[in-house]
């Protein structure tokens, strides 16, 4: 699939390695809108963590494997 | 903007500079609110179509991930539609979820219940929850932005507007709600 392809792409070291990634970025990768991707972590379907200043932030594995088993 | 203290030429530029970089979170969430505040505000048809539907009509299948299987009575959002099924305890009805996924479909029940307008209210309830969390990461994320962008400057006052802003957004999906509170039980 073209979005696990392009973290897979990341993680192979063609592009720089990326841990997680913010609410927007995710949106665009699950192809959803934002209020969907809070609504899935409110769900606690897609774990978040925190930044220093409190802004969330969806770690790669979370989104590999929300990806991957839809 | 803050009200008690006149903002600063910079605060000023700071707000209309976060406004632009923001704008794309601060029109969904306004959409959202918009989709919220119609819903309460015709709850009481909504859930009349919805018992109506149920009783006239079967329904088209949605199998959710899980394996539970509703049928289809009316869309309430354009990924959540209402739907019901029959049990030994009556018909119970859900909101489902189509989230359309890259991936492909991912269909979940949101709320359930026998009483069709105490799942909407649930559906709300759960809906503002999860714009306070959109407003607390906006927050964060307009604090990080200015930040990088003002360094040792405190420019709090901008972060709080925007809080402020959609805070009585979400607000106003509700004050619908206290002033409709009567309507046709079902």
């Amino acid at each position: 699939m073209e979005t696990i392809a392009k973290i897979e792409e990341a993680q192979a070291g063609t592009a720089p390695e990326r841990l997680a990634y913010s609410i927007q970025e995710a949106a665009d990768m699950l192809g959803v809108n934002y209020f969907s991707v809070y609504r899935l972590i409110q769900r606690n379907k897609l774990k978040v963590c925190r930044a220093l200043r409190g802004k969330l932030l969806v770690p790669r594995s979370e989104l590999l494997k929300l990806l991957a088993t839809e | 903007m803050n009200h008690y203290k006149r903002p600063t030429p910079l605060e000023e530029t700071a707000n209309a500079e976060a406004m632009t970089a923001f704008a794309e979170h601060m029109s969904q969430f306004k959409g959202v609110c918009d989709v919220l505040r119609e819903i309460e505000r015709n709850l009481s048809a909504i859930g009349n179509d919805a018992f109506k539907a149920a009783l006239l009509s079967p329904g088209r299948v949605i199998q959710t991930n899980e394996g539970t299987q509703w049928q289809h009575d009316l869309d309430l959002t354009k990924i959540t539609s209402i739907c019901h099924r029959r049990t030994a305890d009556g018909v119970e009805f859900a909101i489902v979820e189509c989230l359309p996924l890259k991936s492909g479909e991912m269909k979940d029940v949101l709320n359930s219940g026998h009483s069709v307008r105490e799942v909407l209210k649930s559906f709300l309830r759960d809906q503002r929850q999860v714009l306070n969390l959109w407003k607390e990461d906006v927050k964060a994320q307009v604090r990080e932005h200015l930040a990088e962008k003002y360094p040792g400057h405190d420019m709090d006052i901008v972060a709080e507007s925007f809080e402020i802003k959609l805070a009585r957004a979400i607000s106003e999906t509700q004050a619908v709600t206290q002033s409709h509170s009567h309507g046709m039980r079902i």
